[in-house]
């Protein structure tokens, strides 16, 4: 059987045609090629920071870190690969240390809401799953099963990937994705 | 429910690694035979796919207003030609710089005459609460000389620059806390714990000013850094109000609070737009 991460959209983003020399002048100090740049992958980078901190507000916040983040180490990309992959990892490595340094305690308990209720859902007709309700419920998941669940189902990164660049193990990584999808079951249903 | 095989209990350990695809062969029958008996987890795989599949076709969002004008600001450097480029000191913005210089010099010159002073003396009676003094009485003769030798170059070297680089004021400065230094670390009731404490506190409101003047990811990395030596610090001090006696941990009390003094100090001495 495939995994379900098969479906997810893949983090390795084509480069658009134009990408390669914008990325050459932003990196000379070129500013309306740097503009270009952000016109092209600004939804994709905003949408990658609000689902991950699970706030739009703070999501442009970290929109605009990941882009002048990405100013500064323009000169050392070296093209090993495409940039909008290069500035995805940069942007999911913003967003997560982001929160270290703010050191602020998730919105959740984390530990408080691991707790399963196992009721009988034998009865229970197939989810009926609105796309404004889902991305409700997602931005409401716990922290860290909210970023994994992001990376994982949503951005397409795999666990070892995910494991990296969080911190965290492989495993930790599995089950963290594995409560978030309960968790959203759980908040869908009712 | 039960079914001959396998127990919704076991499914549920298993189904993570099902849904991954990583279960090996035995295992996967058993879960696949599981499921085509219980309504309940094939209601709970159902799902979990409906929602995996779903997610992955939300659409991409769009920011609520242009982002790029606060971007452009905030990469947006100076562009000074180079025949009138400054020279590399007024880079600094010399009140900055006076401030920075007196808190360096009053920091190393306190250290070093505090623990310079505690080697001299010999065996001054410490709270035994306060665990650098302790530290100071376990290291013996032997080992608290290093420290001071190891802090003589700075402070010898660092009243030269400050002197030509400052005016007045920031050499009143100087002199003002060097004497408070000098005072608190004659009274024998102050441990060198308390020397470090207000040297650090001077230090960090120095920094904390100074944060609109730095780069937001400086800040950070400073920020993050403090975060980290605080923890060791206070790490060290638990441990030593456990063991007083430890050598090892008033050693790492006292480098950890170099390290967080070091920094402080650096931080305080960078450039404007670091």
């Amino acid at each position: 059987m495939a995994g379900m991460g098969a479906t997810a959209r893949s983090n390795v983003v084509r480069a658009p045609m134009g990408d390669t020399a914008d990325v050459a002048l932003a990196a000379a100090g070129d500013r309306q090629a740097f503009e270009r740049l952000y016109r092209t992958h600004a939804n994709r980078v905003f949408t990658l920071c609000a689902r991950m901190s699970g706030s739009r507000s703070r999501g442009e916040e970290l929109t605009q870190d990941v882009f002048v983040r990405t100013w500064e180490k323009l000169p050392q990309f070296r093209g090993e690969s495409a940039f909008s992959t290069w500035l995805h990892r940069l942007a999911v490595n913003v967003v997560l240390n982001a929160r270290k340094i703010e050191g602020k305690h998730a919105s959740r308990t984390e530990q408080s809401d691991v707790e399963d209720e196992r009721r009988d859902e034998m009865s229970r007709a197939p989810l009926l799953i609105e796309r404004m309700d889902l991305a409700d419920a997602i931005s409401k998941l716990p922290e860290g099963a909210r970023k994994v669940f992001v990376l994982h189902d949503i951005e397409g990164f795999k666990h070892e990937e995910i494991a990296e660049m969080m911190g965290i193990t492989s495993g930790g990584s599995k089950a963290q994705l594995h409560r978030a999808r309960l968790l959203l079951r759980e908040a869908l249903q009712r | 429910m039960t079914n001959s095989n396998m127990t919704c209990a076991a499914f549920d350990e298993a189904l993570p690694d099902y849904l991954e695809g990583s279960l090996d062969g035995s295992l996967r029958s058993a879960v696949e035979g599981h499921l085509r008996e219980c309504v309940r987890c094939t209601g709970l795989v159902r799902d979990l796919r409906a929602i995996e599949a779903e997610a992955a076709k939300l659409p991409d969002l769009v920011p609520s207003r242009d982002l790029w004008q606060g971007i452009e600001t905030r990469i947006a450097a100076p562009v000074i030609p180079l025949a009138t480029r400054p020279e590399r000191s007024r880079r600094f913005a010399p009140t900055w710089m006076g401030i920075a210089a007196a808190a360096l010099i009053v920091s190393t010159a306190g250290i070093t005459y505090t623990l310079t002073a505690r080697t001299f003396r010999g065996n001054v009676a410490p709270a035994p609460s306060k665990s650098v003094a302790t530290s100071s009485q376990s290291r013996g003769d032997s080992s608290a000389p290093q420290v001071a030798v190891t802090e003589t170059p700075s402070q010898a070297s660092l009243p030269a620059t400050s002197t030509t680089r400052n005016g007045s004021s920031s050499r009143s400065s100087v002199g003002t806390h060097s004497d408070a230094t000098l005072r608190m670390v004659n009274d024998p009731g102050v441990t060198s714990e308390a020397v470090y404490s207000r040297e650090i506190d001077m230090l960090q409101r120095i920094v904390t000013d100074r944060k609109t003047q730095l780069d937001s990811t400086t800040v950070a990395i400073i920020e993050k850094n403090l975060q980290i030596i605080d923890r060791a610090i206070n790490q060290s001090k638990a441990a030593l109000a456990h063991d007083p006696a430890s050598r090892l941990l008033s050693d790492q009390l006292t480098h950890a609070l170099d390290k967080k003094v070091e920094l402080l100090r650096r931080a305080a001495m960078l450039p404007v737009n670091t």
